[in-house]
């Protein structure tokens, strides 16, 4: 990556939908530039895809969570290929309305999945949903009501 | 249940697209919904203005700038000292998130960290505050899948 790519990646950070015109206009390169720059970073996978943010709170959303989920051993011999437990957990939980970030973990837990709910019920039922899960064991949940005190202007919560 | 934020079907569906691809045009949006260019860019500018939309960013990958690892930590700490621990967090460049929290822990942090080495370092760092009582952390292994369409917005009145 050289100086251009960080530069279209830092304007489409901000914005999204900033038009490549305007980007290779300011950056004193051509629209094709832009383009081909942009198809690139696209394919090694530096950007992974673009998305817009919204805030929760103005769709009813009170409440945020962090659930941490345990999964239960499997006492089979696992091969390279075999789906493991938490693979199948994880398929579940990004199918699942009001998860928006969802990850195997290392460490403290196997899963970890962030949601937005409504109200407490709401927040009760995530749980329990993802409680029902099969190979499931444990799961532990911290939330927050006010806007985090960090939070990246663009992080997709 | 949320009236005020005036938001009906033609507005759910410019934010399904925009959800799925941010550079997704007006155009195609307006054929989708069958309605004009104009009036798909006129509740665009709407919900912005409204704070719905708060903009529109790309994903990146940590991995494609040296950062290897990205980790949750939760804390937690002697009450009512909650503050004085935030303060350190600000002060570590790698955590580009937290909040205080109800349940399991009284503060969720994630970190976006060059590597492992990295993260230890950090852990010890939030440790050595005297008024932490325990930190837990998770790795966050690659495959990290950001579903921002799974927001629900059938429970708004329209």
């Amino acid at each position: 990556m050289d100086k251009t790519d960080l530069s279209i990646i830092e304007k489409l950070t901000e914005e999204a939908r900033t038009s490549f015109r305007e980007i290779a206009r300011e950056l004193g390169v051509s629209p094709d530039t832009v383009i081909n720059r942009y198809e690139a970073l696209q394919e090694t996978g530096v950007i992974r895809g673009s998305t817009v943010v919204i805030n929760p709170k103005k769709i009813g959303y009170q409440a945020m969570a962090v659930f941490m989920i345990d999964a239960s051993p499997t006492h089979i011999m696992a091969t390279e290929t075999t789906p493991t437990e938490s693979s199948q957990i994880l398929e579940k939980l990004i199918e699942m309305r009001n998860i928006i970030i969802a990850t195997k973990t290392v460490g403290d837990h196997d899963l970890l999945a962030i949601g937005v709910a409504r109200d407490f019920d709401h927040l009760t039922n995530i749980g329990a949903d993802i409680a029902k899960i099969p190979g499931v064991k444990d799961l532990q949940v911290s939330f927050w009501i006010e806007k985090a005190e960090l939070c990246p202007e663009y992080f997709i919560i | 249940m949320n009236s005020n934020a005036g938001i009906d079907e033609i507005d759910v569906r410019i934010i399904r697209a925009l959800q799925k691809d941010a550079r997704t045009t007006f155009t195609d949006i307006a054929r989708d919904c069958g309605v004009s260019t104009d009036t798909i860019s006129k509740r665009f500018r709407k919900m912005e203005k409204a704070g719905v939309i708060r903009g529109t960013t790309i994903l990146l990958n940590p991995k494609s700038f040296g950062h290897d690892c990205v980790a949750s930590l939760g804390i937690n700490v002697s009450y009512p000292h909650l503050n004085e621990v935030a303060e350190l967090l600000r002060t570590i460049p790698e955590i580009v998130f937290y909040t205080s929290s109800m349940g399991r822990s009284d503060i969720f942090c994630i970190a976006v960290l060059n590597n492992v080495g990295r993260l230890s370092q950090v852990k010890d760092l939030i440790k050595g505050h005297p008024m932490v009582r325990e930190v837990t952390t998770s790795i966050w292994v690659d495959e990290i899948l950001l579903c921002p369409e799974n927001f629900e917005f059938e429970h708004l009145d329209r």
